[in-house]
């Protein structure tokens, strides 16, 4: 199993737009903090932010393109064709007669892209928290090891809603063009709160409130409840694909 | 004339732009229904409810681009035949642009009448119609030069609904204005914007692709 | 009529062609032979108008690829691949190729019949075999009924008939008066079809002429081959 992991992870790490998931999704929001300090440090001397402690936390989201670009390609990258003379080939080819239990197979695959994204969500989240306490640090608590860890979790539970989204539709632009604009300041899911409160329970919803407290969404949940919430969409995701992955033709 | 009856049939019988044209439709309309129904409860979202649902369903529009465009380079191919029938390759780039533009024009107007109509914005229709259309240029241009689909989505969704929003959340910002998206919620401020930035997309675009081996 | 004068062409910092310089006659097959990565490949794609040479002209009836009228009335090209988008069926590629150079509609099922794929016409490319994919792409050459046909490694993918029926096909078509070049690594798929050989190695050209010429004292023409590219041939790769 050790050794499957590890053929997943350099795979993985092989492809170069794997690596403009994690440049970017590393970059991003220790960016975003430093290009918005003046700004911030005049709102926290008006007094304007309700709950500072979310500082920093809040930032983390904007690098979850990271994530969600590792989650797809990791699968969409054996469903792409590798040569021009037989349309129909693709590495899954490959990945399959060197893996043929496929279970096994997915369980590596998912395990090489948890341990991908957690390893960049811990270093992004250190690199954007320190960098907002050495800016804001008079103003900002330092935020609980707990919180730090949800946000962590967070990013890892979304490239898995990415992968197992990708799963299933065995295409890359779909989920990405679904989850990026989902991303955006005012996210879709968001705008289905005002719709109905049952778009609380919505992944991306839920999940924020594993971290964050300061958020104007109709239902609240509880971090631990959240982080459950967000949980059982991913299983029941992952096993629509790994159901799909076991009966579909390579 | 051939080479226009030619890249229409192409454009035509590529199975995934049919679907994304239609996914991008169902997805207008029921963001169209969610703010309608927000705003009947009393809690209007903020933006013009008219053209709020093309800002994010654009979208489908940057798909639509980067597809038409991508699909020459995808497995099998496609450029070399492309290219052997048709070599002389700015005429081309242009004839590509027009029926790209054709196909895109009806479904662009279908996707703004069903988010301007019910909100009682029909003046804004024609202008969200070539906004659509323009979008879906820009996005070919931009597949064109990267040749990849995925990476090319990547790249646009990127910039028009992260790092777009992010510069025009800074106070004071000036980029905002010079952004290719900001005609999306204010047609009258960011049109020349949008055009301009096709313009340049698409002649970036034509040399590159006069330039480079195929 | 082929005519290749003096082309050559660096690519990443590496000379890959050295003043390549070849004709190809009507009425004749001209086999272009050469090892993996000789530049067999780059020089069809030069002569094609797909890359630029950096010097050089590589010119087709006297015209360069890009100056031709209605190209694919003048030549049939066959490179690698089928040279379609997955998703579409064989016949619906086959009729934008058509009417890309004003050809009718009705020549698609025309030239799907000459390939023996009249019943995958409905088929996507993405789903062909690799075979099926080089049948497609050879139909393809075929729609205006070209005068010059350029094909590169036509025989990769063919099985025993498919290789069989082309090489009749090639034979029939020089014999019609048209001019034929082929690349290959095949020598003694070469040895059986062609009537010049043109040999290339490591960007240049080692030798040119009729087929009994350049096999000259040699056994045959793989052996000829060896000797003039001075490959070792106990050398696997």
């Amino acid at each position: 199993m050790v050794s499957l992991v590890r053929a997943e992870l350099r795979k993985l790490l092989g492809l170069p737009t794997a690596w403009v998931g994690l440049v970017l999704g590393t970059l991003i929001a220790p960016a975003v903090v430093l290009l918005n300090a003046p700004y911030i440090r005049r709102a926290i001397t008006a007094g304007t932010l309700t709950d500072p402690s979310d500082l920093g936390l809040r930032d983390l989201g904007i690098g979850l393109i990271g994530p969600m670009i590792l989650g797809v390609i990791v699968v969409s990258s054996e469903y792409t064709s590798t040569g021009q003379d037989a349309p129909g080939a693709r590495q899954l080819t490959a990945t399959l007669t060197a893996v043929p239990d496929r279970l096994r197979l997915l369980v590596a695959k998912t395990t090489a892209l948890v341990l991908t994204v957690a390893a960049q969500a811990a270093v992004t989240a250190t690199a954007t928290l320190t960098l907002t306490q050495v800016l804001h640090g008079e103003h900002v608590p330092a935020p609980a090891p707990t919180r730090v860890v949800a946000a962590i979790l967070y990013w890892a539970l979304t490239a898995l809603l990415a992968y197992a989204i990708t799963l299933i539709t065995r295409n890359g632009i779909v989920p990405l063009t679904l989850l990026i604009i989902n991303s955006s300041v005012v996210s879709v899911s968001y705008l289905l709160t005002k719709v109905t409160d049952l778009a609380s329970y919505l992944p991306d919803i839920a999940g924020t409130q594993m971290f964050l407290r300061d958020t104007d969404f109709p239902v609240e949940i509880a971090p631990v409840t959240a982080g459950l919430v967000m949980t059982a969409w991913i299983v029941v995701l992952l096993a629509i694909g790994l159901i799909l992955f076991q009966r579909r033709d390579a | 004339m051939n080479t226009a009856r030619a890249e229409l049939r192409k454009l035509l019988t590529l199975p995934s732009l049919r679907r994304t044209a239609l996914l991008t439709w169902a997805a207008t309309l029921l963001l169209t229904y969610a703010y309608a129904s927000a705003e009947s409860r009393g809690e209007p979202l903020g933006d013009p409810t008219a053209l709020a649902p093309l800002g994010y369903t654009q979208a489908g529009f940057l798909v639509l681009g980067v597809l038409a465009a991508a699909s020459e380079y995808q497995e099998g191919g496609q450029i070399h035949t492309t290219l052997l029938a048709m070599p002389r390759r700015l005429p081309l780039q242009a004839v590509k642009a027009l029926a790209l533009a054709a196909v895109t024009l009806p479904v662009a107007a279908a996707t703004a009448a069903t988010s301007t109509l019910p909100a009682s914005g029909a003046t804004w229709m024609p202008a969200a119609t070539a906004y659509l259309t323009l979008t879906t240029l820009l996005a070919a241009a931009v597949a064109g030069v990267v040749r990849r689909a995925v990476p090319a989505v990547i790249l646009l969704l990127g910039l028009y609904f992260i790092a777009g929003p992010l510069l025009r959340a800074r106070p004071g910002s000036l980029a905002a204005a010079y952004l290719p998206d900001t005609a999306a919620l204010n047609p009258s401020r960011g049109a020349a914007a949008t055009i301009i930035w096709t313009l340049s997309a698409l002649t970036l675009a034509a040399l590159t692709f006069h330039r480079r081996d195929a | 009529m082929i005519t290749i004068d003096c082309v050559s062409k660096t690519k990443s910092g590496t000379r890959i062609l050295h003043d390549v310089t070849f004709e190809a006659r009507p009425g004749r097959v001209t086999g272009f032979l050469g090892p993996n990565g000789a530049g067999k490949t780059s020089t069809l794609r030069i002569l094609l108008g797909l890359d630029r040479p950096e010097s050089g002209t590589a010119l087709i009836c006297g015209r360069p690829y890009g100056k031709l009228d209605r190209p694919l009335t003048t030549v049939g090209a066959l490179l690698d691949g089928s040279g379609a988008h997955r998703a579409r069926t064989a016949r619906a590629h086959l009729r934008w190729v058509a009417a890309s150079n004003g050809l009718p509609d009705s020549r698609a099922d025309e030239v799907l019949e000459v390939v023996g794929l009249t019943r995958d016409a409905r088929k996507r490319a993405g789903r062909f075999s690799l075979g099926m994919s080089r049948r497609l792409g050879l139909a393809t050459a075929l729609l205006g009924d070209p005068e010059v046909l350029v094909l590169d490694e036509p025989v990769n993918g063919l099985d025993p008939v498919g290789i069989r029926w082309m090489r009749a096909f090639l034979r029939d078509s020089a014999a019609q008066g048209r001019t034929v070049l082929l690349s290959s690594h095949l020598m003694g798929e070469l040895a059986e079809t062609a009537d010049d050989v043109v040999v290339i190695d490591k960007g240049r050209i080692v030798t040119q002429g009729g087929l009994a010429d350049v096999t000259g004292d040699h056994p045959t023409l793989e052996d000829a081959f060896f000797t003039l590219t001075a490959t070792e041939a106990d050398r696997p790769w």
